[in-house]
């Protein structure tokens, strides 16, 4: 009764409101009111009768007469709850209950009633003269009856003629990752997810069909019809479904900024029924996969040795030419004696721990009444770190209501938070544990922190030094409201404002350590490996960004006979800022006071910077179809972008795709194999906009030079202008052709479904490389082409073994290769390169033919420089500055090595229902991939000093090797000097990195409801999942095929949990 | 009911608020309206003098360095177009030149409102810089990419090398230019930056690097008759505090450790400071000091090689550390018998931490730095010495130098050598008995000396690398090894115990003021840390970056890369 209240309350506040920024703030204030009243008001029916004031809109009282009744079960005789029952052809309907049960009041002329339910076959029944009827709704196979969420709308599954893959709630919640970018790898083919790295809490990078363009590839995503940050803002526990658009005209109605693939993720509402409470509560741990692992002291000596005696032209009796014969032969006897002195620690086993335990609790509440139907859920997850202060913890709340006003008009409120913490040391430990070499000690035999290498002591970092510590803070809402005047005619309009507000806090503390002896005297103070600091410092981040979506929209359904017909127009606009400020303080006076009131006034400094962008974009879909057998798709969308110029800023981006299914033509109709069978066709143009903010005009750039003011020395402001502008600078484009085929056969328990498509982008936004001496940075401009073909299969199959056990297995392959055309240039990447012909960032360097042998072959041979020697890489001579081979190894030798992004990217799910147990099991991999063995891999004595990798002790080409096992070495000599010829980009070092992984293994078992009924509890499941079990690859020993080398471990983890629904 | 609904849809409509699209940068100015006014051109003007675009030439490249015997892409000979560091030089002095041409394009726009004799001096100021980014240029590199006003991006890919002599030509004009238009000096509230004199000095200095010692002469004369520099009195401090901003300095980029821009100090701090003493000065660098007879050490009777500190050239002691004196408050001995030291800040014995008895990386040749070094350097490892790009003593050494070559050898000539000379000792010119003056009016004598009193002079100032590459004397020093003391054992046994610490022998100092050290390392006296290599077919210029090759097929790589 208050409620309405509010409402009105705020209709009337934002309608008297003026400007807009004061409207967004009425609108949060309504958004969370109405969400406060909605979560902790009660949810009963009872509560809100009161609310439909009118009685003529009650549809009860007009009509009561005609009205049917029924119970909807599903095979096992179980009533169904939340069924949509509609009038056939209109959207008047009603849902049935927690008993299955539904009443409709049907209008003069209504034929039939169509029940429909998600993963259920719908059913058309006509009415004739019956007052009741119940229905037993069908599983369907595949979800050919699914509605498929697309853009600004939904579909059934056998009506889409675009590439769109789904992904039910299931398998990512299965998938037991807290992110779901990470959940989503190997679940669908044309889908590519990589780990960005595998810290507490980390993400994944997305890319539909491969890479698109070469500047942003990150997809759209759309969270309930929103574009939105961050696929990651949402807990998978609150999915209800995924919608990859993979191709131009299922994505084109997002046209804009569709070129790299849209995202659609759908967040679960609550359906009719009582109050439903569901508790989830997980715990476990993870483990690394695997360790790479290096020499210990005494060869760690010895090869430093070997090293430096190769650089000194292995001169006679200069064998020892760092450690003396002494140290070396003595070290363990020295070591027993003074391990303080003579230290042999395995640093990284001292920062890592065995194990780190994980956590997680959530807690859903969902209730619905025929006007009001709340979802709330609230969940908690916290993973521990494998080094001390490393955990990441995160909360996320979400409450979506569904509110009927009246017989035309309806809403939904949505509401969302999400605060993540994450907690680290302020140093990554990770890079210098493995590099840190065992003769060096980071604590002395009386516990205090030692002098590590010569004043860098990671550990004492680690452990001593202070934190880093982010807070990230999302908060967003979304209304919209919906008025269907008449039937098939909906209006909807949508506001949703999300703000995001980051905060970090870096401190770090001076650390001084002490003489080994005595730990009284302070020898120095620790500097640190990563950017040099020995003082106390603070640096304190504050980022504030928002973004506000406004959309509206028209959708009219319309049947005559057998064409059915479905249009909806639509209106967008969006507006986003970023400011980010960080105030730092160096030489702070105490090392635990973390504020910068404390900090110290003669070391400030403060950056700041702010942003902003905007689109607006018109937008327009037909759907046609005859007697859902050839259906027809056509899209328009035309947007406006901040980030051109304005005579440049407009594109128009349109789209039509096809449909055949050959299985409701007579020929087929009553096929014994083909249960299913459709053939797709669609062709469309995207857009992409992303590369700077205000790429058209050459911003002035400022920074600070010092200068002598008198005498003393002041901080001047300077500006320059850093890049070129070209000011015409305008969309990039995609076309996409796709064709698709979706059968099903043997009564739909296999399916297949395949994809063959090309894309090619042209006008690229590349910021192309120019030569260096015209003294401006890489500008951005619309340049080149490319050229992306592709495809993708998915098979499945699905079935019973007597009445007890069910089981499906499913699996996808899908591949794409995109190469260059004419860019007008070169991009260089570090190794990689792009120009005409090349691949997408394809490996650029020498070609090897193994290791020099003897002296002779190197005077003989064509070499980058004279210092080169046996035991050095060979690399051939090509060319040269007038095209042929010039006798010496130089840029002009470098050739095309191989694209670099993976191959034949696979997944598959097996799962398995016997009595109260389920079971299933994920795998993934990729089929192909050129990978460089990276320097921390195989190089020794990285930056001078670092560790020698295990894997290359005897097997590297030495003077005190014989002939024969120097032919057989696989790695070149030790040398510095030598480093720059060997360790350049080249094939010697490429592999590949192809590998398997089980990615997912789970078994959950339901209590029996006889024992749970009688506790009142719905349902109890237990379960445990195993993730990144084992892989099989051909990574050297020690190596993860996902593990970013200096980074985070790949981690096995091992999860037990329970569920509990009352 | 149809009221209602219009409400809702009026209530939904008063949200369609149409963004602007045109948005301009909210934290960065335009370029489509900068250079407006003073405040603007100013602050593009200052943006040359970031230090990034200062760099001074590395040590590590010469024979006064070593760091453990490790070497780097010049001193092994490794270098080519990919190295990072030539890479980043190349692309700071052209940014640079594009940064002074987009003002010297854009000042027309303010000619409104800037008084004409302002605009001048800021187009001399762009010149300035200008010039200075292509000397460097041209000076590592020889003929290189050259223009004066911005590439457009097509040209730029078909651009063709200019020759050096040419580019010479245009850096004199804007020399010249600078020299006109600047002012001799700042008010004392003005930013200081280029002047009269910095303009004659750097233009001496490339000069003397093309072998036109004309102008070099000419240049370097006339920064001297402007008689407002002067060579700061005492060699030590000049590098310190009380030296900085001194009228000694021609033009220096300052750093200070609050304001963000410092150097990071234990890489060249004794261990007792809890420094690493990694880059240390060579034995070639400190075998060069003359003794105070004005003789090298093997020629002079005042040398004892067992006392090496012992009569030198006061410069040898201020830039490196003498053994058993008190450095920033610790007794500084890398003696092997030396495990404990005085600690004159506590009065206490300490565990000596700078002999290699008790720590394995002490330096390895027993030297430390001490120019620059004071103990600030030891307060949480941050320094901030001025970045010195001319001094006056330069100005004085470069006129010698010139004359020298053109052999106008005056008593004007000795002067400037004897200045330099007479302020290492502290005393005045005119006393020469209190220092060793020259006299020698000898052509290839005096050649000799300007090169050695260079070499004392700017030790750790970046002048010795081009000063080896223009004397030609790279190929030679730069194959030589760098040595440094036995392993602790056979140090004892072989030298100390048979009285030999600290030089076992003299090394013979040849012609070019090179020690030979082979005879104490044939007879196992000494260790080789490391070899030095350089390929004189080669080296004397440096690779063009490998990207630029490869997109302009008309740059031409510099021979044997």
């Amino acid at each position: 009764m208050k409620k309405f209240n509010i409402l009105q309350y705020a209709t009337l506040l934002i309608r008297s409101c003026s400007k807009k920024t004061f409207r967004i703030i009425r609108l949060t204030t309504l958004l969370l009111s109405v969400t406060v009243f909605n979560v902790f008001g009660g949810t009963t029916d009872s509560d809100y009768t009161n609310l439909n004031l009118n009685k003529e809109t009650d549809p009860a009282a007009i009509m009561q007469q005609n009205r049917i009744i029924g119970t909807v079960t599903d095979e096992k005789g179980n009533p169904l709850p939340g069924v949509n029952v509609v009038l056939t052809g209109t959207t008047q309907g009603s849902t049935t209950d927690i008993d299955g049960k539904y009443s409709i009041n049907i209008s003069n002329g209504a034929k039939s009633l169509t029940f429909s339910f998600i993963g259920m076959k719908s059913q058309e029944v006509s009415i004739g003269a019956l007052t009741q009827i119940n229905v037993t709704m069908i599983e369907s196979a595949f979800g050919l009856e699914d509605v498929v969420v697309i853009g600004y709308g939904t579909i059934k599954k056998s009506d889409l003629t675009g590439a769109v893959g789904v992904i039910k709630s299931d398998v990512i919640s299965n998938r037991k990752d807290i992110q779901i970018s990470q959940a989503l790898q190997g679940t669908m083919p044309g889908l590519m997810v990589t780990r960005d790295n595998t810290d507490p809490g980390s993400t994944a990078t997305l890319r539909i069909r491969g890479i698109t363009t070469i500047g942003d590839s990150n997809p759209l995503i759309i969270i309930d019809g929103v574009p939105g940050g961050s696929i990651d803002d949402v807990n998978p526990n609150d999915i209800e479904s995924i919608s990859v658009l993979k191709d131009a005209a299922s994505a084109s109605i997002y046209g804009s900024r569709a070129a790299a693939g849209v995202i659609l993720l759908t967040t679960k509402r609550a359906k009719s029924g009582d109050l439903k409470l569901e508790y989830n509560y997980e715990f476990g741990f993870e483990k690394p996969t695997e360790m790479p692992k290096y020499v210990g002291a005494v060869r760690y000596m010895q090869m430093l040795n070997e090293l430096r005696w190769n650089d000194n032209n292995n001169t006679v009796g200069g064998e020892y030419s760092t450690f003396t014969q002494d140290i070396i032969n003595n070290y363990s006897s020295l070591h027993t004696e003074n391990p303080d002195l003579y230290p042999d620690v395995n640093w990284l086993n001292l920062i890592l721990k065995d194990n780190a335990l994980r956590q997680s609790h959530s807690l859903n509440i969902s209730s619905g009444s025929k006007l009001i139907k709340t979802k709330a859920s609230l969940a908690y997850d916290e993973i521990r770190g494998l080094y001390m202060m490393k955990d990441f913890k995160r909360f996320t709340v979400r409450v979506n209501n569904d509110i009927t006003i009246n017989k035309y008009l309806s809403a939904s409120l949505d509401f969302y938070a999400k605060r993540g913490i994450s907690d680290n040391p302020s140093v990554n430990p990770i890079y210098y544990g493995r590099l840190t070499p065992n003769i060096y000690a980071p604590e002395w035999s009386d516990g205090l922190v030692a002098e590590g290498k010569t004043g860098s002591n990671i550990y004492g970092e680690l452990k001593y030094g202070g934190f880093k510590n982010y807070w990230d803070n999302q908060l967003g809402g979304k209304i919209s409201v919906n008025l269907e005047p008449f039937n098939g005619l909906k209006f909807s309009a949508v506001l949703s404002p999300q703000f995001s507000y980051y905060k970090g806090t870096e401190f770090r503390k001076k650390i001084q350590y002490t003489a080994y002896d005595n730990p009284n005297v302070l020898v120095g103070t620790l500097v640190s490996l990563i950017d040099n600091n020995a003082s106390t410092n603070l640096n304190e981040i504050r980022n504030d960004n928002y973004n506000v979506t406004l959309q509206l929209l028209a959708n009219y359904t319309k049947s005559f006979g057998n064409h059915n017909m479905n249009a909806t127009f639509g209106y967008e606009n969006y507006y986003a800022s970023y400011e980010s400020l960080s105030a730092y303080s160096n030489n702070l006076t105490l090392s635990n006071y973390p504020y910068l009131d404390l900090g110290n006034t003669n070391f400030l400094q403060n950056t700041g910077s702010a942003y902003e962008n905007a689109y607006r974009s018109f937008f327009g879909r037909i759907m046609y179809n005859y007697k859902n057998k050839y259906l027809l798709q056509g899209n328009v969308r035309t947007d406006g972008s901040s980030r051109f110029y304005k005579d440049y800023r407009w594109g128009i981006f349109p789209s039509v795709s096809a449909g055949w299914v050959l299985s409701e033509e007579t020929f087929m109709k009553n096929s014994p194999i083909f249960s299913f069978l459709k053939l797709r066709g669609s062709w469309g143009t995207l857009g992409n906009d992303r590369i700077g903010n205000y790429p058209y005009q050459s911003a002035i750039s400022f920074h600070n030079a010092l200068m002598y003011n008198g005498s003393n020395v002041s901080s001047v402001q300077t500006s320059s202008q850093d890049t070129y502008a070209i000011k015409d600078i305008s969309w990039e484009t995609t076309k996409s052709l796709d064709f698709g085929v979706d059968v099903n056969f043997f009564k739909n328990k296999l399916n297949f479904s395949g994809d063959y498509y090309k894309k090619v982008t042209k006008d690229m936004l590349l910021a192309l490389e120019i030569p260096d001496y015209i003294g401006f940075d890489n500008p951005d401009q619309n340049t080149g082409k490319m050229f992306t073909t592709g495809w993708e299969i998915s098979l499945g199959w699905n079935d019973k073994i007597g009445e007890l056990v069910g089981y499906s297995v499913s699996a996808n392959l899908s591949d794409s290769r995109s190469i260059m055309g004419d860019l007008g240039g070169i991009q260089f990447l570090g190794d990689q390169v792009k120009y005409k012909g090349s691949e997408y960032n394809e490996w650029y360097g020498y070609i090897s033919e193994g290791l020099y042998q003897t002296q002779d072959d190197v005077n003989n041979s064509a070499k980058i420089n004279a210092s080169v020697k046996p035991g050095d890489i060979k690399y051939k001579d090509i060319s040269g500055p007038k095209g042929v081979p010039d006798g010496i190894i130089n840029d002009y030798d470098k050739v095309l090595l191989g694209g670099s992004l993976p191959r034949y990217l696979y997944g598959g799910n097996i799962s398995l229902n016997y009595k109260n147990f389920d079971f299933s099991l994920a795998f993934l991999g990729i089929g192909k991939q050129n990978v460089r063995l990276s320097s921390l891999m195989v190089q020794p004595f990285l930056q001078q000093f670092g560790n020698a990798p295990e894997l290359i002790d005897g097997n590297y080409y030495s003077t005190y090797n014989t002939e024969v096992q120097n032919l057989a070495a696989k790695y070149p000599r030790l040398s510095f000097i030598g480093a720059t010829n060997n360790y350049v980009m080249s094939d010697y070092w490429l592999f590949n990195g192809a590998y398997f992984r089980l990615k997912n293994i789970s078994l959950g078992y339901t209590i029996p409801q006889q024992i749970t009924e009688k506790l009142h509890i719905m349902s109890v499941r237990i379960y445990c999942t195993v993730s990144d079990l084992l892989s099989i690859n051909k990574y050297p020993k020690g190596w993860d095929p996902e593990v970013t080398v200096s980074g985070y471990p790949v981690t096995t983890s091992f999860i037990f949990g329970l569920s509990v629904k009352f | 009911m149809k009221i209602k609904i219009f409400i809702i849809l009026s209530v939904l409509l008063a949200f369609v608020a149409c963004t602007d699209l045109n948005l301009n940068p909210l934290s960065e100015g335009s370029s489509e309206n900068w250079y407006s006014d003073e405040t603007e051109i100013e602050m593009s003007l200052a943006n040359l003098y970031r230090i990034d675009f200062w760099p001074v030439d590395d040590d590590a490249w010469t024979d006064d360095w070593t760091f453990r015997g490790l070497t780097n892409p010049i001193t092994d000979g490794t270098i080519d177009g990919t190295w990072s560091t030539l890479i980043t030089l190349w692309d700071n002095h052209y940014k640079a030149i594009a940064c002074a041409n987009t003002i010297l394009e854009n000042l027309d726009k303010s000619k409104a409102i800037i008084p004409n004799e302002l605009l001048n001096q800021y187009a001399g100021d762009a010149r300035f810089n200008r010039a200075t980014q292509y000397a460097k240029l041209i000076s590592k590199w020889g003929d290189v990419v050259f223009y004066t006003s911005n590439l457009g991006l097509k040209e730029s890919f078909t651009i063709k090398r200019t020759d050096k002599n040419s580019i010479l030509q245009s850096i004199y004009q804007d020399y010249d230019s600078a020299y006109s238009y600047l002012p001799l000096s700042y008010g004392s509230s003005q930013n200081k930056r280029a002047t009269k004199g910095a303009a004659l000095a750097m233009k001496a200095r490339i000069a003397l690097y093309m072998g036109d010692y004309e102008t070099a002469s000419n240049a370097s004369k006339a920064c001297m008759d402007l008689g407002i520099y002067h060579l700061y009195p005492d060699f030590r401090n000049l590098f310190l505090s009380p030296g900085k901003n001194s009228s000694e300095i021609i033009f220096a980029i300052p750093r200070s450790v609050a304001l963000g821009s410092y150097i990071s100090t234990p890489s060249y701090l004794p261990r007792n400071f809890g420094g690493y003493i990694q880059l240390d000065p060579s034995w070639d660098l400190f075998c060069s000091f003359l003794c105070t007879d004005g003789l090298p050490i093997d020629k002079s009777p005042l040398y004892n090689p067992r006392e090496p500190f012992k009569n030198r050239d006061p410069r040898c002691t201020k830039t490196i550390v003498e053994f058993q004196t008190n450095f920033l408050g610790i007794m500084y001995q890398p003696h092997p018998d030396s495990l404990i030291c005085y600690d004159f800040l506590t009065g206490k014995y300490i565990k000596n931490n700078d002999t290699r008895a008790n720590a394995q990386y002490a330096s390895y040749n027993a030297l430390a730095w001490k120019k620059w070094i004071d103990e600030k350097w030891t307060d949480d490892y941050l320094a901030d010495p001025d970045e010195i790009i001319m001094r006056y003593a330069d100005v004085l050494l470069m006129y010698a130098e010139a004359k020298i070559e053109l052999n106008e050898i005056d008593a004007s000539v000795l002067n400037a050598i004897n200045q330099v000379r007479a302020r290492a000792y502290g005393v005045d010119v005119n006393m020469t008995s209190a220092y060793p003056a020259v006299t020698s009016t000898d052509q290839t004598g005096l050649r000799k000396i300007v090169r050695i009193e260079r070499r004392m002079e700017f030790a750790w100032e970046g002048i010795r690398y081009m000063d080896i590459i223009r004397w030609k004397l790279a190929e030679k020093v730069l194959n030589l090894p760098n040595y440094g003391m036995l392993d602790v054992a056979a140090l004892r046994t072989k030298v100390v115990n048979m009285g030999l610490w600290f030089f076992p022998s003299t090394p013979q100092i040849d012609n070019d003021g090179v020690a030979d050290f082979s005879p104490m390392y044939n007879a196992g006296l000494i260790k080789l840390l490391g070899f030095r290599t350089f390929y004189l077919n080669k080296q004397y210029l440096w690779p063009i970056p490998s990207k630029e090759i490869l997109i302009n097929a008309n740059l031409i790589q510099n021979p044997n890369y």
